[in-house]
């Protein structure tokens, strides 16, 4: 398989996406509609709100009844990646989602979501609202792609829940920001569960809001948050970082922030909470600028001004990640 | 008949912070010459080449550089490195989560076909290199880059003999016998032993103070008297 990235950042790739990979979607929502739904053996997947009435246990995962999104099964191990895909299409639309994936006992799974509005004048309005449940020893690795324009509206809110000795590693990226971004991600560890947590986004003329936990409740849990933040044009990100020790556990919480242009704003708050004396909980944080110094050097490997910040801007962004 | 001149420079000044650092810098290289320019620290031979290649810290109050009978004065440096004029750093900087077979790849689609610095690729550009593989870097990122003249900032410096060898004879068959011209900017003049300039010229306080062909003669008498012998030609 192809590696998620350079499937799935090409733009022009994106908007034709359903075309390309319609065999491999699994989910595939446009606007409201669901235009498809993977059927296999191994894996049940159907609208959040024929789970709500099919399956009662599914209620408590649900704050309230779901009109829209996905509830996904894995019941056992399969062998390809799961592929979801939530598009906004036609100007004006709303996508309110409530989203469930439940991962068994031992089951590892790769899952790729995109989720996008398909041009630019749309005013897309996208609100996402999961769980995602991890029961003992599985193992999900979760790539999670933002493709947005200068008049959406995004909001993504989170909460994973890892059972004993689960792992999770989740990977957010943004491509190209939306107007308004609310970022939420709750990751609550049991004993000797871990979480590898990697937010990387750029701003421009946006406004952006991130809040990352990290919960260790569990003995011998470990966490890992790292955050590249990138503020252009007109941008402003407000951060706040958390990571609370319940029991014996690691964490480690690192955010790095660049301003590439002067009208933008960066603010971070780095938080850890401590509540067991065998506990180990680090952190570091930093906001930069661009050095004129790598500027000029990549200008005199014949790169314009505005790629060479765009490489240094990549630079950062992939980083120690 | 064709200009053999490459790259003219008249009467440069050049300031920073407010302070001349160049003050009047007159230098001709010829297409497929081989010239060094000599100096002590501090006698403003990187700001000579960081100018030489528009780095916007220094600014030009007077003079002309002109490349290919092109005044290049108020080019920006990728335009400069178009034309063909390419600069070996002293101190490249690091470049974090950028791999050097990227920035490679991204400046130019050709595949460079020397051995050496094959195990530099998969690293990020300069971070922890040490002084011999940054050389190594810069020569595969110039050739990369297809110049007509390449500057060579303090390329020998922190290197042992054996290996400026080493970077003489890449510098020899990669960029000599292929016909581009070189300006050696040097503070020891090792590795001009093994390239050998028609030209040396001798820097000192921001002024080029001698011209000589022989550059055994140069080199003998910085080593034997110092640059104090060559800070007396200025007075």
């Amino acid at each position: 398989m192809k590696n998620a990235k350079s499937v799935y950042l090409d733009k022009e790739k994106i908007k034709s996406f359903e075309e390309i990979k319609q065999k491999e979607i699994s989910f595939f929502q446009r606007d409201n509609q669901i235009e498809k739904i993977l059927s296999n053996k191994d894996i049940l997947i159907l609208p959040s709100s024929l789970a709500w009435q099919k399956y009662s246990w599914t209620k408590k995962f649900f704050e309230k009844k779901p009109k829209e999104g996905y509830f996904i099964w894995l019941k056992k191990q399969i062998n390809f990646p799961l592929l979801i895909c939530l598009g906004i299409y036609s100007p004006q639309k709303k996508q309110n989602l409530n989203n469930l994936l439940v991962i068994e006992k031992n089951v590892k799974v790769k899952v790729i979501t995109n989720c996008y509005s398909q041009k630019s004048n749309l005013k897309a309005s996208h609100q996402a609202k999961g769980k995602i449940i991890l029961k003992e020893k599985s193992q999900l690795n979760y790539h999670h792609f933002h493709y947005w324009h200068s008049g959406d509206k995004v909001s993504s809110d989170y909460e994973f829940i890892l059972k004993n000795n689960s792992s999770l590693f989740y990977s957010y990226k943004n491509f190209s920001s939306p107007k308004n971004l609310f970022l939420k991600n709750l990751a609550r560890l049991e004993k000797g569960a871990s979480v590898d947590l990697k937010i990387t986004t750029q701003a421009e003329k946006s406004k952006m809001k991130i809040i990352d936990s990290i919960i260790l409740a569990g003995e011998n849990s470990q966490g890992i948050l790292k955050l590249r933040l990138v503020g252009k044009k007109d941008s402003q990100i407000e951060n706040q970082s958390e990571i609370i020790a319940k029991k014996q556990s690691k964490g480690h919480l690192d955010c790095q922030g660049l301003l590439v242009e002067k009208r933008s704003e960066i603010s971070t708050m780095p938080k850890l909470v401590c509540q067991s004396k065998k506990a180990q909980l680090t952190h570091e944080a930093s906001i930069g600028k661009i050095s004129e110094e790598e500027l000029n050097y990549l200008r005199q490997r014949g790169f314009k001004e505005s790629e060479a910040i765009n490489l240094i801007v990549n630079g950062f962004l992939q980083n120690n990640l | 008949m064709p200009n053999k001149v490459l790259l003219k420079i008249e009467n440069l000044k050049v300031k920073a912070n407010h302070q001349e650092i160049l003050k009047g810098i007159n230098l001709k290289i010829e297409k497929k010459q081989i010239q060094a320019i000599l100096g002590p620290n501090g006698s403003g031979k990187s700001v000579l080449c960081q100018t030489i290649l528009g780095n916007p810290k220094y600014k030009i109050t007077q003079g002309k550089i002109i490349f290919q009978e092109k005044n290049i004065n108020k080019l920006p440096p990728e335009k400069r490195v178009k034309l063909g004029l390419a600069l070996s750093w002293q101190n490249p900087p690091s470049l974090r989560g950028i791999k050097l077979v990227d920035l490679l790849k991204k400046i130019s689609q050709e595949k460079i076909k020397i051995e050496e610095g094959k195990h530099l690729l998969n690293r990020q550009v300069n971070l922890d290199f040490s002084g011999g593989e940054k050389k190594i870097s810069e020569l595969l990122q110039l050739l990369s880059l297809k110049p007509k003249l390449v500057i060579f900032d303090e390329i020998d410096s922190g290197l042992d003999l054996e290996k400026i060898k080493k970077i003489a004879k890449i510098i020899k068959k990669e960029f000599v016998d292929r016909g581009i011209s070189l300006l050696i900017i040097t503070h020891n003049g090792e590795i001009l032993k093994f390239l050998k300039p028609q030209l040396t010229n001798v820097m000192i306080k921001g002024k080029i103070v001698c011209q000589q062909k022989n550059f055994q003669k140069v080199l003998k008498t910085i080593k034997k008297y110092g640059y104090e012998k060559c800070q007396k030609c200025l007075s």
